[in-house]
């Protein structure tokens, strides 16, 4: 059951991200055949090619046909959500940074304090947020607020917010649980590079860099 | 009064270790609930409206574009690229280090991971070439924090994003432009190349007092190799400066634009990763990208509880009837982002303190663009000193030697780099020149 959570919290955030970057190109594309058919359309009336005239206005009506101005606020919907659930996958895999000089030198008992409060405090910040975040899609709900582009309902969007910050608090929860049985955190790497491996072995065996 | 407290809550839990983004967010909450009569839905609403802006989502298509590329085929091609150009002069594998971790800052935009993929290939051969390793050390440590000046630049993205809606006023009451996205990337340039040259030349001048090796000179036919093997990756700069300048695109639109470039180019083109393992790049990319939104929506809030106290006013007021100056007041600011810069992450820092220096700056008519690059190279120079440069920290795993020894070796070119913070602060041609020729 667990497991499936995690694997649907990370299955969303990259699908979402994923499905922005395609649509944002795919929205520039869209712009630079729209240019590039209206271009066409004027060489054609140019030269005087029948033919080709048709072609240019057809592939214009076409192209200036599909409209891709939601692409905009769709991605940026896309961002909202991804960044609410990949702040609970960066809790679960310890990107969150923060200013950990004193915990380092503390040992024993103090240390486990003070991680416990830092823990605590994002359990209950995440907690207050969740109840802000309900409280506040209850009203827009109730307002039936649309979206300008798309016309989505807007309180499902902000649900965000609220389904987030639970899923960020159980996984504050579950960080502190595991520090207290353990005595582990999650750590990020943020100097990882992959492919490095392979670019050693090339040193060792006689590549010159 | 209000910003002291304000500033000793948040101090205190940061102290604790606690995310900086939590941090933010639970002082705004304290102070909401405990010291102020600020309505808790002009809060809510911030909450969710605090990153809706497509200026925004920039960030994390240049992070995935960045993730593609940040791989250790493309550094090694990018150090074969610069050992062939420079590996000649004095200085040798010293000097190409500093241009790789340029050319690989650039295109990657995380100076960490610069300095882990450029240093364990060039370490090991500069320790066999006869190089010391703190040498090596120096110049990867130092270098590897120019992709933060060098555009695209996130913390650049960062700057704009918290400064941008800012209504402030310049010395004589006329309301100031903020600086765009565009205008610091394109400003960014000449402070980066100029830096790079700094580097380089300190690099060189300690090879040539200490009589390092040099490499033979590169046939003109293995240069040529070298740049084309390279270019494929050197393109994605090309193509977001070239295509936010001619108004192809926004910076948004550059970005997700060079993330699908990036994604051809490492798949198809160079081949370094997969297609299997593009799902990892793009979840890394995802988790990265939230937590830096995360720490935008709590900064965003933690801005607005600043301004409906008023405290950027008021202390840009203290400090214009306190006479510091321009002169004064940037080296003030230098100072105390060049501490806070030991302690903490580089987006965090700009996302607090931008808010709060850049009225006083604009009152005292630096241009929001100077003052922005400014900050950029501040807390370029806090990735390499310590207790928490993550530079350092990265360089000290590679090369087996303490914190202190990496430390003292990354010395000269840290000097260098005060050197250049101050040309920058107190010479802003060097920023404007290129943004204002080009008309922006």
């Amino acid at each position: 059951m667990l497991r499936l959570l995690d694997r649907l919290e990370e299955v969303i955030i990259t699908v979402l991200i994923a499905a922005a970057t395609i649509l944002i190109f795919l929205a520039v594309t869209h712009r630079f055949a729209i240019g590039f058919a209206a271009d066409m359309v004027g060489f054609a009336r140019n030269v005087e090619i029948d033919g080709l005239m048709r072609f240019a206005r057809a592939t214009f009506k076409f192209v200036n046909g599909l409209k891709m101005t939601w692409a905009q606020e769709a991605c940026i919907y896309m961002f909202v959500w991804m960044a609410k659930f990949g702040a609970a996958y960066g809790v679960r895999t310890g990107i969150h940074v923060g200013v950990d000089i004193l915990a380092e030198r503390l040992t024993g008992a103090r240390r486990r304090a003070i991680t416990t409060i830092a823990m605590s405090g994002g359990v209950v910040f995440t907690a207050i947020l969740t109840w802000i975040g309900a409280d506040f899609v209850w009203h827009v709900a109730k307002g039936g607020q649309v979206s300008p582009d798309l016309e989505l309902k807007m309180w499902i969007i902000y649900l965000a917010v609220p389904l987030g910050s639970a899923l960020m608090c159980f996984r504050f929860l579950q960080a502190l649980h595991m520090f207290w049985t353990t005595g582990e955190m999650a750590h990020h790497d943020h100097g990882a590079v992959d492919g490095l491996d392979e670019e050693a072995d090339d040193l060792a065996k006689g590549g010159q860099a | 009064m209000t910003a002291l407290l304000i500033f000793a809550i948040l101090a205190l839990l940061l102290v604790t270790g606690m995310p900086v983004s939590i941090a933010l967010g639970l002082t705004v909450f304290t102070f909401l609930f405990g010291f102020s009569d600020v309505p808790l839905d002009a809060i809510a609403l911030k909450l969710f409206t605090g990153i809706e802006k497509f200026e925004i989502m920039a960030i994390p298509f240049f992070i995935l574009a960045g993730n593609f590329l940040t791989h250790g085929g493309v550094a090694r091609r990018m150090i074969r690229f610069a050992s062939s150009m420079v590996g000649h002069w004095y200085g040798g594998l010293g000097l190409a280090s500093v241009v790789s971790c340029a050319l690989f800052a650039a295109i990657s935009g995380s100076s960490p991971a610069t300095v882990m993929a450029v240093g364990s290939i060039l370490l090991p051969a500069m320790v066999k070439q006869g190089y010391p390793a703190q040498f090596g050390v120096g110049t990867i440590t130092s270098a590897g924090g120019l992709g933060i000046l060098i555009p695209p630049s996130i913390v650049m993205v960062m700057y704009a994003v918290a400064t941008s809606g800012m209504v402030v006023q310049g010395p004589d009451g006329q309301p100031v432009m903020s600086a765009s996205i565009g205008d610091l990337f394109i400003a960014g340039v000449v402070p980066g190349l100029v830096l790079a040259m700094m580097l380089a030349g300190t690099t060189t001048y300690r090879a040539w007092k200490f009589n390092y090796p040099r490499l033979p000179r590169a046939p003109m036919i293995d240069r040529w190799t070298a740049f084309r093997d390279s270019v494929w990756g050197l393109m994605l700069i090309v193509i977001i400066m070239g295509g936010i300048y001619g108004g192809i695109f926004t910076p948004t639109e550059a970005a997700a634009v060079s993330a699908v470039y990036a994604f051809v180019v490492a798949v198809y083109v160079y081949k370094d990763i997969k297609l299997s393992e593009v799902p990892k790049v793009l979840l890394n990319s995802a988790a990265m990208s939230a937590m830096l939104l995360y720490i935008i929506t709590n900064a965003v809030m933690f801005a607005f509880i600043l301004t409906s106290e008023q405290i950027p006013q008021a202390l840009s007021a203290w400090i214009v009837d306190f006479g510091f100056g321009k002169i004064g007041f940037l080296l003030i600011v230098n100072v105390m982002l060049l501490m806070i810069g030991m302690v903490m992450e580089p987006s965090a820092i700009v996302l607090i303190m931008a808010p709060i220096l850049y009225p006083v700056a604009m009152a005292l008519g630096v241009d929001p663009v100077h003052f922005g690059i400014m900050l950029v190279v501040n807390m370029e120079i806090g990735l390499c000193t310590p207790p928490v440069g993550l530079n350092l920290y990265v360089a000290s795993s590679l090369s087996k030697l303490g914190l202190t020894e990496v430390t003292r070796a990354t010395w000269p070119w840290l000097l260098t780099m005060l050197t250049f913070l101050a040309l920058i602060s107190y010479v802003p041609a060097i920023t404007l020149t290129l943004p204002r020729l080009l008309g922006m």
